[in-house]
Protein backbone atom coordinates (compact mmCIF):
# COMPACT_ATOMS: atom_id res chain seq x y z
CA UNK A 1 0.00 0.00 0.00
CA UNK A 2 1.32 3.38 -0.95
CA UNK A 3 2.07 6.02 1.67
CA UNK A 4 -0.83 8.41 1.80
CA UNK A 5 0.46 10.89 4.36
CA UNK A 6 3.62 12.95 4.23
CA UNK A 7 5.49 12.84 7.57
CA UNK A 8 5.17 16.09 9.48
CA UNK A 9 7.40 17.32 12.32
CA UNK A 10 10.40 15.53 13.78
CA UNK A 11 10.35 11.72 13.98
CA UNK A 12 9.14 10.07 17.19
CA UNK A 13 11.97 9.17 19.54
CA UNK A 14 11.97 6.81 22.46
CA UNK A 15 13.87 9.17 24.70
CA UNK A 16 14.40 12.90 24.87
CA UNK A 17 17.21 14.23 22.68
CA UNK A 18 20.57 14.13 24.42
CA UNK A 19 22.15 17.50 25.15
CA UNK A 20 25.67 16.91 23.90
CA UNK A 21 27.17 19.88 25.71
CA UNK A 22 26.08 18.49 29.06
CA UNK A 23 27.82 15.15 28.67
CA UNK A 24 30.60 14.34 31.09
CA UNK A 25 33.14 12.32 29.17
CA UNK A 26 35.04 11.45 32.32
CA UNK A 27 32.05 9.63 33.81
CA UNK A 28 32.79 6.35 32.07
CA UNK A 29 36.38 6.44 33.33
CA UNK A 30 35.13 7.23 36.81
CA UNK A 31 32.89 4.15 36.85
CA UNK A 32 35.51 2.11 35.07
CA UNK A 33 37.96 2.71 37.90
CA UNK A 34 35.46 1.84 40.61
CA UNK A 35 34.98 -1.62 42.17
CA UNK A 36 33.93 -4.14 39.54
CA UNK A 37 33.56 -1.44 36.89
CA UNK A 38 36.31 -2.70 34.58
CA UNK A 39 33.97 -4.56 32.21
CA UNK A 40 31.71 -1.53 31.66
CA UNK A 41 32.88 -0.75 28.13
CA UNK A 42 32.32 -4.33 26.99
CA UNK A 43 28.56 -3.61 26.88
CA UNK A 44 27.19 -4.01 23.36
CA UNK A 45 23.67 -2.91 24.31
CA UNK A 46 21.96 -6.25 23.72
CA UNK A 47 19.56 -5.44 26.61
CA UNK A 48 19.69 -8.93 28.11
CA UNK A 49 20.07 -7.20 31.49
CA UNK A 50 16.74 -5.47 30.94
CA UNK A 51 15.08 -8.73 29.95
CA UNK A 52 16.41 -10.31 33.16
CA UNK A 53 15.29 -7.49 35.47
CA UNK A 54 12.03 -8.28 37.30
CA UNK A 55 11.09 -4.62 37.61
CA UNK A 56 12.49 -3.01 34.44
CA UNK A 57 8.90 -2.58 33.27
CA UNK A 58 8.42 0.23 35.78
CA UNK A 59 11.76 1.92 35.12
CA UNK A 60 11.90 5.00 32.89
CA UNK A 61 15.54 4.23 32.20
CA UNK A 62 16.02 0.49 31.69
CA UNK A 63 19.18 -1.22 32.93
CA UNK A 64 20.80 -1.37 29.47
CA UNK A 65 19.95 2.28 28.94
CA UNK A 66 21.57 3.25 32.22
CA UNK A 67 24.74 1.45 31.16
CA UNK A 68 24.62 3.24 27.80
CA UNK A 69 24.03 6.57 29.59
CA UNK A 70 27.14 5.95 31.68
CA UNK A 71 29.15 5.28 28.54
CA UNK A 72 27.80 8.44 26.92
CA UNK A 73 28.59 10.54 29.99
CA UNK A 74 25.07 11.36 31.20
CA UNK A 75 26.33 11.70 34.75
CA UNK A 76 23.59 13.92 36.21
CA UNK A 77 20.77 11.87 34.76
CA UNK A 78 22.20 8.59 36.08
CA UNK A 79 23.14 9.83 39.53
CA UNK A 80 19.84 11.66 40.00
CA UNK A 81 17.75 8.74 38.79
CA UNK A 82 15.37 6.94 41.10
CA UNK A 83 16.13 3.71 39.25
CA UNK A 84 19.52 3.13 40.88
CA UNK A 85 17.78 3.15 44.28
CA UNK A 86 14.98 0.88 43.12
CA UNK A 87 17.48 -1.77 42.02
CA UNK A 88 16.64 -4.95 43.93
CA UNK A 89 20.31 -5.97 43.94
CA UNK A 90 19.10 -9.41 42.84
CA UNK A 91 22.03 -9.71 40.41
CA UNK A 92 19.92 -11.31 37.66
CA UNK A 93 21.11 -8.71 35.11
CA UNK A 94 24.71 -9.33 36.06
CA UNK A 95 24.33 -13.09 35.98
CA UNK A 96 22.96 -13.07 32.44
CA UNK A 97 25.18 -10.46 30.82
CA UNK A 98 26.93 -12.20 27.90
CA UNK A 99 29.72 -9.63 28.10
CA UNK A 100 30.31 -10.15 31.82
CA UNK A 101 29.48 -6.54 32.64
CA UNK A 102 28.90 -6.42 36.39
CA UNK A 103 25.68 -4.45 36.00
CA UNK A 104 24.42 -4.68 39.60
CA UNK A 105 27.87 -3.87 40.97
CA UNK A 106 28.04 -0.85 38.67
CA UNK A 107 24.70 0.39 40.01
CA UNK A 108 26.21 0.09 43.51
CA UNK A 109 29.08 2.27 42.28
CA UNK A 110 26.55 4.80 40.94
CA UNK A 111 24.75 4.86 44.31
CA UNK A 112 28.03 5.57 46.06
CA UNK A 113 28.76 8.47 43.69
CA UNK A 114 25.24 9.78 44.22
CA UNK A 115 25.70 9.42 47.99
CA UNK A 116 28.93 11.42 47.80
CA UNK A 117 26.81 14.25 46.39
CA UNK A 118 24.18 13.75 49.10
CA UNK A 119 21.61 12.31 46.68
CA UNK A 120 20.21 9.49 48.83
CA UNK A 121 16.54 8.69 49.54
CA UNK A 122 15.72 9.80 53.11
CA UNK A 123 14.68 6.26 54.13
CA UNK A 124 18.12 4.94 53.20
CA UNK A 125 19.82 7.75 55.13
CA UNK A 126 17.57 6.61 58.01
CA UNK A 127 19.05 3.11 57.80
CA UNK A 128 22.53 4.65 57.84
CA UNK A 129 21.52 6.52 60.99
CA UNK A 130 20.39 3.28 62.64
CA UNK A 131 23.74 1.69 61.85
CA UNK A 132 25.65 4.71 63.09
CA UNK A 133 23.72 5.03 66.34
CA UNK A 134 22.97 1.39 67.17
CA UNK A 135 25.58 -0.56 65.24
CA UNK A 136 22.86 -2.76 63.81
CA UNK A 137 19.63 -2.61 61.83
CA UNK A 138 17.62 -4.86 64.18
CA UNK A 139 17.87 -5.03 67.95
CA UNK A 140 16.54 -7.86 70.12
CA UNK A 141 13.43 -6.64 71.91
CA UNK A 142 11.50 -9.84 72.61
CA UNK A 143 14.22 -11.56 74.64
CA UNK A 144 11.65 -13.86 76.27
CA UNK A 145 11.12 -15.46 72.87
CA UNK A 146 14.80 -16.32 72.81
CA UNK A 147 14.68 -17.70 76.34
CA UNK A 148 11.66 -19.86 75.48
CA UNK A 149 13.86 -21.48 72.85
CA UNK A 150 16.77 -21.97 75.29
CA UNK A 151 18.81 -19.23 73.65
CA UNK A 152 20.69 -16.55 75.56
CA UNK A 153 18.44 -13.48 75.95
CA UNK A 154 21.23 -11.27 74.56
CA UNK A 155 23.09 -12.33 71.43
CA UNK A 156 26.36 -13.82 72.69
CA UNK A 157 29.41 -11.83 71.60
CA UNK A 158 27.46 -8.86 70.24
CA UNK A 159 29.52 -5.68 70.34
CA UNK A 160 28.11 -2.67 68.51
CA UNK A 161 30.65 0.04 69.35
CA UNK A 162 33.38 -0.97 66.88
CA UNK A 163 30.87 -0.84 64.00
CA UNK A 164 29.69 2.59 65.11
CA UNK A 165 33.29 3.78 65.40
CA UNK A 166 34.13 2.67 61.86
CA UNK A 167 31.03 4.27 60.33
CA UNK A 168 31.60 7.57 62.15
CA UNK A 169 34.78 7.98 60.12
CA UNK A 170 33.43 6.93 56.74
CA UNK A 171 30.73 8.36 54.47
CA UNK A 172 27.88 7.14 56.70
CA UNK A 173 29.02 9.57 59.38
CA UNK A 174 29.13 12.44 56.91
CA UNK A 175 25.74 11.59 55.36
CA UNK A 176 23.91 11.21 58.64
CA UNK A 177 25.73 14.10 60.30
CA UNK A 178 24.98 16.36 57.36
CA UNK A 179 21.28 15.77 57.84
CA UNK A 180 21.26 17.21 61.32
CA UNK B 1 34.01 -32.38 64.74
CA UNK B 2 33.90 -29.34 62.42
CA UNK B 3 34.21 -26.03 64.26
CA UNK B 4 32.99 -22.69 62.90
CA UNK B 5 32.79 -19.06 63.86
CA UNK B 6 29.08 -18.38 64.07
CA UNK B 7 28.15 -14.96 62.70
CA UNK B 8 24.52 -14.24 63.53
CA UNK B 9 24.09 -10.73 62.14
CA UNK B 10 21.21 -8.69 63.54
CA UNK B 11 18.01 -9.96 61.98
CA UNK B 12 18.01 -13.65 62.91
CA UNK B 13 18.54 -13.11 66.68
CA UNK B 14 15.99 -10.28 66.77
CA UNK B 15 13.29 -11.61 64.45
CA UNK B 16 13.90 -15.32 63.95
CA UNK B 17 15.08 -16.94 67.18
CA UNK B 18 13.27 -20.05 65.93
CA UNK B 19 15.72 -20.16 63.00
CA UNK B 20 18.64 -19.74 65.39
CA UNK B 21 17.35 -22.41 67.79
CA UNK B 22 16.62 -24.94 65.03
CA UNK B 23 20.04 -24.35 63.49
CA UNK B 24 21.78 -24.87 66.83
CA UNK B 25 19.84 -28.11 67.39
CA UNK B 26 20.61 -29.42 63.92
CA UNK B 27 24.29 -28.54 64.40
CA UNK B 28 24.30 -30.42 67.70
CA UNK B 29 22.75 -33.48 66.05
CA UNK B 30 25.62 -33.64 63.56
CA UNK B 31 28.40 -32.71 65.99
CA UNK B 32 28.96 -29.36 64.35
CA UNK B 33 30.45 -26.89 66.77
CA UNK B 34 29.09 -23.37 66.22
CA UNK B 35 30.87 -20.77 68.33
CA UNK B 36 29.23 -17.37 68.57
CA UNK B 37 31.72 -14.76 67.38
CA UNK B 38 32.94 -12.29 69.91
CA UNK B 39 32.99 -8.54 69.29
CA UNK B 40 30.88 -8.33 66.13
CA UNK B 41 27.58 -6.71 65.11
CA UNK B 42 25.60 -6.04 61.91
CA UNK B 43 26.99 -6.53 58.35
CA UNK B 44 25.30 -3.32 57.22
CA UNK B 45 23.26 -5.02 54.46
CA UNK B 46 23.22 -3.94 50.79
CA UNK B 47 21.98 -0.55 52.01
CA UNK B 48 25.33 0.20 53.59
CA UNK B 49 27.10 -1.01 50.47
CA UNK B 50 24.97 1.46 48.47
CA UNK B 51 25.81 4.56 50.47
CA UNK B 52 29.21 3.82 52.00
CA UNK B 53 31.35 1.31 50.17
CA UNK B 54 34.43 1.83 52.34
CA UNK B 55 32.46 1.60 55.59
CA UNK B 56 30.78 -1.59 54.39
CA UNK B 57 34.13 -3.10 53.38
CA UNK B 58 35.69 -2.17 56.71
CA UNK B 59 32.85 -3.51 58.88
CA UNK B 60 32.83 -6.87 57.11
CA UNK B 61 36.60 -7.13 56.71
CA UNK B 62 36.76 -6.63 60.46
CA UNK B 63 34.43 -9.59 61.02
CA UNK B 64 36.55 -11.72 58.69
CA UNK B 65 39.75 -10.59 60.41
CA UNK B 66 38.39 -11.53 63.85
CA UNK B 67 37.49 -14.99 62.55
CA UNK B 68 40.95 -15.39 61.05
CA UNK B 69 42.46 -15.23 64.51
CA UNK B 70 41.21 -18.71 65.45
CA UNK B 71 41.45 -20.06 61.94
CA UNK B 72 37.90 -21.37 61.61
CA UNK B 73 35.59 -20.51 58.72
CA UNK B 74 32.58 -18.31 59.40
CA UNK B 75 29.08 -19.68 59.01
CA UNK B 76 25.96 -17.52 59.00
CA UNK B 77 22.26 -18.36 58.68
CA UNK B 78 21.45 -15.09 56.87
CA UNK B 79 21.69 -14.51 53.11
CA UNK B 80 22.26 -10.80 53.69
CA UNK B 81 25.24 -11.41 55.96
CA UNK B 82 26.47 -14.16 53.65
CA UNK B 83 26.27 -11.83 50.64
CA UNK B 84 28.08 -9.02 52.45
CA UNK B 85 30.84 -11.21 53.84
CA UNK B 86 31.34 -13.09 50.58
CA UNK B 87 31.39 -9.94 48.47
CA UNK B 88 33.87 -8.25 50.76
CA UNK B 89 36.02 -11.36 50.93
CA UNK B 90 35.99 -11.61 47.13
CA UNK B 91 36.78 -7.96 46.62
CA UNK B 92 39.59 -7.67 49.13
CA UNK B 93 41.10 -10.93 48.04
CA UNK B 94 41.37 -9.61 44.47
CA UNK B 95 42.18 -5.95 45.07
CA UNK B 96 45.47 -5.26 46.83
CA UNK B 97 44.96 -1.49 46.78
CA UNK B 98 41.64 -1.68 48.60
CA UNK B 99 42.98 -4.32 50.96
CA UNK B 100 45.68 -1.88 52.04
CA UNK B 101 43.18 0.95 52.46
CA UNK B 102 40.79 -1.13 54.58
CA UNK B 103 43.56 -2.71 56.64
CA UNK B 104 44.68 0.80 57.58
CA UNK B 105 41.25 1.25 59.21
CA UNK B 106 41.40 -2.16 60.93
CA UNK B 107 44.89 -1.50 62.24
CA UNK B 108 43.44 0.76 64.94
CA UNK B 109 42.07 -2.37 66.56
CA UNK B 110 45.17 -4.40 65.81
CA UNK B 111 43.32 -6.39 63.15
CA UNK B 112 44.28 -7.31 59.60
CA UNK B 113 42.33 -8.94 56.78
CA UNK B 114 44.44 -11.63 55.18
CA UNK B 115 41.80 -13.80 53.53
CA UNK B 116 42.75 -16.99 55.31
CA UNK B 117 39.24 -18.16 56.25
CA UNK B 118 36.10 -18.39 54.14
CA UNK B 119 32.65 -17.01 54.95
CA UNK B 120 29.97 -19.62 54.33
CA UNK B 121 26.23 -20.08 54.62
CA UNK B 122 25.13 -22.58 57.22
CA UNK B 123 23.34 -24.76 54.67
CA UNK B 124 26.41 -24.89 52.43
CA UNK B 125 28.60 -25.98 55.34
CA UNK B 126 26.04 -28.62 56.21
CA UNK B 127 25.94 -29.84 52.62
CA UNK B 128 29.67 -29.81 52.00
CA UNK B 129 31.21 -30.72 55.35
CA UNK B 130 28.63 -33.20 56.67
CA UNK B 131 27.27 -34.39 53.34
CA UNK B 132 23.96 -35.86 52.24
CA UNK B 133 24.91 -39.45 53.15
CA UNK B 134 25.72 -38.58 56.75
CA UNK B 135 22.70 -36.32 57.04
CA UNK B 136 20.48 -39.16 55.86
CA UNK B 137 21.76 -41.60 58.47
CA UNK B 138 20.24 -39.63 61.33
CA UNK B 139 16.83 -39.01 59.83
CA UNK B 140 14.24 -40.94 61.82
CA UNK B 141 11.04 -39.25 60.74
CA UNK B 142 11.26 -38.61 57.01
CA UNK B 143 8.58 -36.51 55.35
CA UNK B 144 6.07 -38.27 53.13
CA UNK B 145 7.06 -36.67 49.83
CA UNK B 146 5.08 -33.50 50.42
CA UNK B 147 5.90 -30.73 47.93
CA UNK B 148 8.12 -27.90 49.14
CA UNK B 149 9.05 -24.86 47.07
CA UNK B 150 12.53 -23.54 47.78
CA UNK B 151 13.20 -19.83 47.84
CA UNK B 152 16.99 -19.75 47.66
CA UNK B 153 17.32 -15.97 47.85
CA UNK B 154 19.32 -13.71 45.55
CA UNK B 155 22.35 -13.17 47.73
CA UNK B 156 22.80 -16.89 48.28
CA UNK B 157 22.94 -17.60 44.53
CA UNK B 158 24.39 -14.52 42.91
CA UNK B 159 26.83 -13.29 41.76
CA UNK B 160 27.71 -16.92 41.11
CA UNK B 161 31.47 -16.31 40.93
CA UNK B 162 31.30 -14.65 44.36
CA UNK B 163 28.85 -16.86 46.28
CA UNK B 164 29.98 -20.20 44.81
CA UNK B 165 26.64 -21.64 45.91
CA UNK B 166 24.72 -24.04 43.69
CA UNK B 167 20.92 -24.35 43.97
CA UNK B 168 21.32 -28.13 43.87
CA UNK B 169 22.74 -28.03 47.40
CA UNK B 170 19.41 -26.93 48.83
CA UNK B 171 17.46 -29.22 46.50
CA UNK B 172 19.35 -32.21 47.87
CA UNK B 173 19.05 -30.97 51.43
CA UNK B 174 15.27 -30.86 51.03
CA UNK B 175 15.07 -34.23 49.25
CA UNK B 176 17.07 -35.97 51.97
CA UNK B 177 14.32 -35.06 54.46
CA UNK B 178 11.88 -37.07 52.36
CA UNK B 179 10.09 -34.03 50.93
CA UNK B 180 9.84 -33.32 47.20
CA UNK B 181 11.15 -30.15 45.61
CA UNK B 182 8.44 -28.28 43.72
CA UNK B 183 9.81 -26.47 40.70
CA UNK B 184 8.17 -23.15 39.89
CA UNK B 185 8.78 -20.57 37.16
CA UNK B 186 9.90 -17.70 39.40
CA UNK B 187 12.40 -19.72 41.45
CA UNK B 188 15.21 -17.28 40.73
CA UNK B 189 13.22 -14.17 41.41
CA UNK B 190 13.82 -11.73 44.25
CA UNK B 191 11.46 -11.72 47.27
CA UNK B 192 11.39 -7.92 47.19
CA UNK B 193 12.88 -7.34 50.64
CA UNK B 194 15.66 -5.00 49.55
CA UNK B 195 13.35 -2.52 47.84
CA UNK B 196 10.95 -2.11 50.80
CA UNK B 197 12.64 1.04 52.19
CA UNK B 198 12.34 2.80 48.83
CA UNK B 199 9.05 1.45 47.45
CA UNK B 200 6.99 -0.68 49.79
CA UNK B 201 4.24 -1.49 47.31
CA UNK B 202 6.77 -2.78 44.82
CA UNK B 203 8.28 -5.01 47.50
CA UNK B 204 4.84 -6.40 48.32
CA UNK B 205 4.10 -7.00 44.65
CA UNK B 206 7.29 -9.02 44.25
CA UNK B 207 6.50 -11.18 47.28
CA UNK B 208 3.07 -11.79 45.87
CA UNK B 209 4.44 -12.79 42.44
CA UNK B 210 6.66 -15.31 44.16
CA UNK B 211 3.93 -16.83 46.34
CA UNK B 212 1.55 -17.00 43.40
CA UNK B 213 4.12 -18.83 41.28
CA UNK B 214 4.80 -21.33 44.09
CA UNK B 215 1.14 -21.95 44.82
CA UNK B 216 0.20 -22.40 41.17
CA UNK B 217 2.97 -24.94 40.81
CA UNK B 218 1.51 -27.07 43.55
CA UNK B 219 3.72 -26.24 46.53
CA UNK B 220 2.27 -27.10 49.92
CA UNK B 221 5.10 -25.51 51.90
CA UNK B 222 7.92 -23.07 51.31
CA UNK B 223 11.42 -23.10 52.71
CA UNK B 224 13.78 -20.15 53.10
CA UNK B 225 17.28 -19.69 54.50
CA UNK B 226 17.20 -15.96 55.17
CA UNK B 227 15.32 -13.78 57.66
CA UNK B 228 14.60 -11.02 55.12
CA UNK B 229 13.18 -13.52 52.62
CA UNK B 230 11.27 -15.08 55.52
CA UNK B 231 9.62 -11.75 56.30
CA UNK B 232 8.63 -11.26 52.71
CA UNK B 233 7.17 -14.70 52.12
CA UNK B 234 5.74 -15.53 55.56
CA UNK B 235 4.82 -12.30 57.33
CA UNK B 236 3.84 -10.57 54.10
CA UNK B 237 1.13 -13.18 53.47
CA UNK B 238 -0.80 -11.58 56.32
CA UNK B 239 -0.53 -8.20 54.58
CA UNK B 240 -1.63 -9.64 51.23
CA UNK B 241 -5.00 -10.44 52.73
CA UNK B 242 -5.48 -6.67 53.05
CA UNK B 243 -3.65 -5.27 50.05
CA UNK B 244 -4.58 -7.85 47.41
CA UNK B 245 -7.50 -9.63 49.13
CA UNK B 246 -5.65 -12.85 48.51
CA UNK B 247 -4.95 -15.76 50.84
CA UNK B 248 -2.14 -18.12 50.05
CA UNK B 249 -2.01 -20.22 53.24
CA UNK B 250 1.49 -21.35 52.34
CA UNK B 251 3.42 -22.13 55.52
CA UNK B 252 7.04 -20.94 55.30
CA UNK B 253 9.67 -22.87 57.24
CA UNK B 254 13.30 -22.09 57.84
CA UNK B 255 15.30 -25.01 56.45
CA UNK B 256 16.69 -26.24 59.81
CA UNK B 257 13.12 -26.49 61.10
CA UNK B 258 12.30 -29.03 58.40
CA UNK B 259 15.49 -31.02 58.91
CA UNK B 260 15.06 -30.81 62.70
CA UNK B 261 11.58 -32.32 62.52
CA UNK B 262 12.86 -35.10 60.26
CA UNK B 263 15.55 -35.75 62.87
CA UNK B 264 12.82 -36.38 65.41
CA UNK B 265 12.78 -33.02 67.19
CA UNK B 266 9.45 -31.80 68.46
CA UNK B 267 7.72 -28.67 67.23
CA UNK B 268 8.71 -26.61 70.28
CA UNK B 269 12.41 -27.37 69.80
CA UNK B 270 12.35 -25.91 66.30
CA UNK B 271 10.09 -23.02 67.35
CA UNK B 272 7.31 -23.89 64.93
CA UNK B 273 4.82 -21.80 66.93
CA UNK B 274 6.62 -18.61 65.86
CA UNK B 275 6.00 -19.06 62.14
CA UNK B 276 3.44 -16.47 61.01
CA UNK B 277 1.40 -18.62 58.66
CA UNK B 278 0.54 -21.60 60.89
CA UNK B 279 2.93 -24.40 59.97
CA UNK B 280 1.83 -27.15 62.38
CA UNK B 281 0.24 -29.15 59.56
CA UNK B 282 3.73 -30.23 58.49
CA UNK B 283 3.73 -32.61 61.48
CA UNK B 284 1.09 -34.68 59.68
CA UNK B 285 3.59 -35.28 56.89
CA UNK B 286 6.21 -36.86 59.15
CA UNK B 287 6.46 -40.63 58.91
CA UNK B 288 8.41 -43.22 60.84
Amino acid sequence: MAETEEPTGPPDTLIDPIEMSKLDHKFREEIHSMPNGEELSACFACSTCTAACPIANIWNYKPHQLIRMILLGMRDEVLSSNEIWLCLTCFQCQERCPQKVRVTDIFFDCKNLAAEEGKVPPTIVGLGKELLEKGQLYTVTADWEREDLNLEPEVPGLSVDPVKDILKETRTGRLVGGGK
Amino acid sequence: MPVYNLYMGCSVPANYPNYEAAMMKVAEAYNIQLEYMDGVACCGSPNLRAIDYDGWLAVNARTLAIAEKNGHDIVTPCNGCFGSLKDVYYHLKHDAKYREKINAILKKEGLEFKGTIIPRHFVEALYTDIGIEEIKKKITKPLDGVGIAIHYGCHLLRPEDVTEFKPEYLDELIEVTGASVVEYPLWKQCCGATVLPVDENLGIRLARDKLKSMKESGAKYVTVVCPACGNQLDLQQLGLKESYKEEYNLPVLLYPQILGLALGMDEAEVGLGMNRVPADSILEHLTG
